[in-house]
């Protein structure tokens, strides 16, 4: 690492008597400072590094000088979430990515080749040339994991947690309700926020819903963990998360998914709606007609046609082939 | 004493509810339309003990919103008629759909009971449903039925009855709940609506619910009761939409939608008891070849081609024999009377113009017949499946396809076919340009003129003109679309039923009535035109002719018969040949002034200007007035015109030659024989089916695009020097 500092060291000279940088010395000192650091830090930090070498800077010429090595490549700004500006150490040819703890707060780094390979192999497939990326995972550390219940009452979740509806306690006339809303036990859903006098508001799919805190007491949800999810067959997650969801016009014959969204103009949808296409229905694609355009569906048990770009208001995920 | 009641059925398409009312009715029933809108509307009636019950046959529906004609009919009979009970006919095989408007139509608040048809269909799909639970949960009387087997009519009829009765003794209709969010929503809308203390003549909570669907229908006329009530209302309304826009980021209407099929879920999983019965699904084992990728146009266009040949080919017999009827008729009619106008207006008016009608009642028939078969069994949906690709592109639904083409035979019958698309807009488009389909009887006039003028390339130039006539179809359609239907475009969304056997009787009552229709119709108006025609033809009775042609027939017989004393044996019959042509010429050139004369060649020679741009003369400007009437007419006005027999189409063509008609204004012509009016029977035909308005607009469209066609070709044509 100091060899790649030293390098660093001597580049930062090179390029910056070419620029002629005014205060090149001074601007010098930061960038000790700032080497010397690992991790990632605040203006704070290096001001106090700065201290410590006995070199008076002022809180303004770090902040420049910063924002300088950052646009000459030495360093990278890092803004998390609700969180101060960090800046890390960019060694060029050298990348990873980061892992931020959204309850203690903590960063960790990390690089994986698969992940890495993956992104390209996404791009790929969407005809995108990737030039950059920038990866942050939010979530929870495993030291704050080791002291956490895996199951809790849904106003206690944490935002931006995934869970899966374990349990409903409550008559029959709020879980009618809560079909009416399009929510089932072993259903994955999404805090987007929480805490406003107990009430919250969760993601299902690609829909907000609104819980009063009366309603998420009664229901309890567990933590979904997605790598177990995803690696063992046994207990299946009940959205597949792996596959994005398609427009029902870019079904094949013989693939059938479950609805997610119905949009389109509000006549388009509601005759849709009417038609038995509502959310949640699983449906069929039997067959496209010889010229390739309508397209014979089969939902709630009867055949109908649609033309594709009506097709195309309808969002399908969990696709897959369906053996007749 | 007898109690008169009214039974109306609902239901989706396809759920059988014809069957039913086939089997209820039998066949004292009337068909016609529904005031103001061309909506088949059916009524029979029957006696069930004291009851002298009418049904009245809803159209098909699978929702009750305000966005097709057919549902608005259905929606306004049961609120404003308030017949006695509705009959909601749900399809037991195809339950949850048929829930969403057997609800709908319970929130309307009136007597209702629910009829499970198919019954039979259900049990074999393995389907169960506890009808009694059913019939509790939501308060009203459930009977099963099997339409096509005629089972549980009678049970059917006193269920209503039944419950007409409970109604008088003060029961009212369940309510259907909803989502708390919702329920808030329509109880603020009930408590504002009942403080105003307006009057409304429908159900409050249905009201309030269709005020907060934003239901344009219900909000105006809520508005005419009370423009003040209804401000501080739809106020209310609108802060409940937008709340519930907040909380689900959805319309009301979409929200609602929603949870009514999670009311139907429930009520499901609560009745419908499910077996795993696998069983041969014939309907998919047939659509394997009849939609499939390769077979699935070619026996289409075979069942096409079939039918069309049963239409136009076996039909035509019948329509020869009716055609020798008519002309028996007026033969003996001819001997019968004594020679008097009475005589000329019966004979030449009346029976002439019925019977030019009459003899379209074969092809109507055998016609209406395939169209029953094809709708009964379902694959008319199919065809409509395979040919919307082909239709979409002139702004048409595939239905359209069967109209389109019959209108190559005749576009009488066409334009009564076009009753099967659901859509008023798609019908009226159709209607529209189906007239540019080259009809049957306007080939004649090709055969003549092509063939005087072009001689070996006439089989070209008669296919060039049905193209064009296709093109000009699909061009109009687009353009048609774009500025009178902007916008307005239907969803294409169709249910494709399961394929059925079809059964004879309703096969027949549907043949049989549409065909009796057009008969009633066609009768009247036909009638009239024939005789305005006719006169129009045949006055003025005394006209000036030029020569007298009686004095020249006079002079000619005593100079022949002179002639003939003097000859020999061999002469004389050379002589007389000679002097029956003259007899002719001079008879055919008094005709031929006579028609010039008349009112309708008056018309005709007034016409001559704007004729005469697109190269066409006083005669055949006469041709194609009487052509109005008929195409057929066109070449024998021509015949009478140009002085020669109408018989003859070598003298004629002669005729047409030495007339100064060149190649071009013949091409011309037939291009404005194409596009012009097909006849005075199409008009009327358009004018019964949708209105004086758009009868009005065709007859004026198609003839500016005949005449800006025609120019074209004629000028484009003296541009190359084909003059």
């Amino acid at each position: 690492m100091t060899d790649t500092h030293e390098q660093e060291k001597k580049q930062f000279k090179r390029l910056f008597q070419q620029q002629g940088v005014e205060q090149f010395n001074l601007t010098f000192q930061v960038l000790e400072a700032f080497l010397k650091l690992e991790k990632h830090v605040t203006i704070k930090d290096i001001l106090a590094q700065l201290k410590a070498d006995d070199v008076k800077l002022d809180e303004g010429f770090v902040l420049n000088g910063m924002e300088l090595l950052c646009r000459f490549g030495f360093a990278n700004k890092i803004e998390f979430d609700d969180k101060e500006t960090q800046y890390e150490h960019r060694h060029i040819g050298l990348h990873h990515d980061h892992m931020v703890c959204t309850k203690c707060g903590s960063i960790l780094e990390f690089k994986d080749e698969a992940i890495e390979k993956l992104q390209h192999k996404v791009a790929d497939a969407y005809g995108f040339h990737m030039l950059q990326h920038k990866m942050e995972i939010y979530g929870i550390c495993s030291n704050c994991m080791a002291h956490r219940d895996e199951r809790v009452q849904l106003h206690k979740a944490k935002k931006g947690e995934k869970l899966i509806i374990k349990a409903v306690d409550a008559g029959k006339n709020m879980q009618m309700r809560m079909s009416s809303m399009g929510l089932k036990i072993g259903d994955l859903i999404e805090i987007v926020s929480s805490g406003f006098g107990g009430q919250v508001v969760i993601a299902a799919g690609e829909n907000r819903l609104v819980l009063g805190k009366g309603m998420a007491e009664k229901i309890t949800v567990q933590l979904f963990d997605q790598g177990k999810a995803l690696d063992s067959h046994e207990d299946t997650p009940p959205r597949e998360i792996s596959l994005p969801p398609l427009l029902l016009s870019q079904l094949k014959t013989g693939q059938e998914g479950i609805i997610r969204k119905v949009s389109g103009e509000s006549i388009l949808r509601r005759r849709l709606l009417e038609m038995g296409i509502n959310r949640g229905s699983t449906i069929y694609v039997e067959k496209y007609a010889p010229l390739k355009d309508p397209i014979e569906l089969v939902i709630k048990g009867y055949h109908i046609s649609l033309r594709v770009e009506e097709a195309a208001n309808i969002l399908v995920e969990n696709v897959k082939y369906r053996k007749r | 004493m007898s109690k008169k009641v009214t039974i109306a059925l609902a239901g989706n398409p396809n759920c059988g509810k014809t069957t039913i009312f086939n089997n209820l009715t039998g066949s004292r029933q009337k068909v016609g339309n529904w005031p103001g809108v061309t909506v088949e509307k059916k009524e029979g009636m029957l006696r069930h003990k004291d009851y002298d019950v009418k049904v009245v046959d809803l159209p098909g529906t699978y929702s009750l919103t305000p966005f097709s004609i057919e549902e608005i009919t259905a929606r306004d009979f049961i609120l404003n008629e308030s017949p006695d009970i509705v009959v909601a006919i749900i399809d037991a095989s195809n339950l949850e759909r048929s829930l969403f408007l057997a609800i709908q139509i319970l929130e309307l608040g009136r007597p209702a009971i629910f009829v499970l048809n198919m019954a039979d269909v259900a049990e074999a799909k393995g389907i169960k449903i506890d009808e009694k639970k059913l019939s509790l949960l939501l308060g009203l009387p459930v009977v099963f039925t099997i339409g096509n087997k005629n089972k549980g009519i009678d049970k059917l009829v006193d269920a209503a009855v039944g419950e007409i009765h409970r109604f008088d003794e003060g029961k009212e209709s369940r309510d259907i709940r909803y989502s708390n969010e919702i329920e808030a929503c329509i109880s603020k809308v009930e408590t504002e609506i009942s403080q105003s203390k307006v009057n409304i003549e429908s159900v409050l909570r249905w009201t309030a619910i269709k005020i907060l669907e934003d239901d344009k229908i219900v909000k105006a006329k809520f508005q005419e009761l009370s423009s003040s009530a209804s401000t501080k209302v739809f106020q209310t309304a609108k802060a409940c939409r937008k709340r519930i826009v907040d909380l689900f980021e959805d319309d009301f209407e979409i929200v609602l939608t929603d949870d009514r099929y999670g009311v139907i879920a429930g009520i499901v999983k609560e009745t419908v008891s499910n077996s795993a019965i696998k069983r041969i699904d014939m309907s998919r084992n047939i659509d394997l070849v009849l939609t499939d990728k390769f077979f699935g146009i070619p026996v289409f266009v075979f069942f096409i081609w079939a039918m069309f040949q049963l239409t136009f080919s076996l039909g035509a017999y019948p329509m020869e024999w009716l055609g020798m009827a008519v002309s028996l008729l007026s033969e003996s009619l001819d001997k019968i009377l004594t020679p008097s106008m009475f005589k000329d207006l019966l004979l030449d008016g009346v029976v002439a113009g019925i019977g030019s009608v009459v003899i379209f009642l074969p092809n109507i028939l055998i016609l209406f017949f395939c169209i029953a078969l094809f709708e009964d069994t379902g694959y008319m949906a199919r065809a409509a499946f395979l040919m919307d690709r082909v239709m979409h592109t002139s702004g048409l639904h595939g239905k359209s396809f069967i109209p389109m083409l019959m209108g190559f035979g005749c576009n009488v019958p066409a334009i009564m076919a076009t009753r099967t698309l659901e859509s008023e807009k798609d019908r009226i488009l159709t209607i529209l340009m189906t007239p540019f389909m080259s009809c049957s009887a306007r080939l004649p006039v090709y055969i003549v003129l092509a063939g005087s003028f072009f001689a070996e390339k006439a089989g070209t130039i008669i296919f060039s003109l049905y193209f064009t006539g296709i093109v000009v179809a699909i061009v109009s359609g687009r353009v048609l679309k774009a500025v009178l239907f902007k916008g307005e475009e239907a969803p294409f969304i169709m249910e494709l039923p399961p394929y059925r056997m079809p059964m004879l009787k309703s096969l027949l009552i549907h043949m049989w009535e549409r065909s009796k229709m057009f008969l009633k119709k066609m009768g009247g108006v036909i009638l009239i035109g024939s005789i305005i025609i006719w006169a129009l033809s045949s006055f003025p009775k005394t006209i000036s002719y030029s020569v007298d042609y009686d004095e020249a027939i006079t002079a000619l017989t005593s100079n022949y018969s002179q002639q003939m004393m003097l000859a020999g044996d061999p002469e004389t019959a050379e002589l007389n040949r000679q002097f029956i042509l003259k007899v002719k010429e001079i008879k055919n050139k008094k005709e031929q002034e006579r028609v010039s004369k008349s009112y309708i060649g008056r018309i005709g020679k007034a016409l001559e200007p704007f004729f005469e741009p697109i190269g066409i003369g006083w005669q055949a400007s006469v041709a194609l007035v009487t052509g109005f009437v008929a195409k057929e007419v066109v070449v024998s006005t021509m015949g009478v015109l140009y002085g020669v027999g109408s018989d003859e189409g070598d003298a004629l063509e002669k005729a047409l030659k030495n007339s100064g008609m060149t190649a071009l204004s013949a091409l011309s012509m037939m291009v404005f024989v194409l596009l012009y009016v097909p006849c005075f029977a199409t008009i009327v035909m358009i004018y019964k089916e949708t209105s004086a308005k758009w009868a009005g607009f065709n007859l004026i469209y198609t003839t500016m695009v005949a005449w800006v066609m025609s120019f074209l070709v004629y000028k484009m044509g003296i541009l190359f020097g084909f003059g």
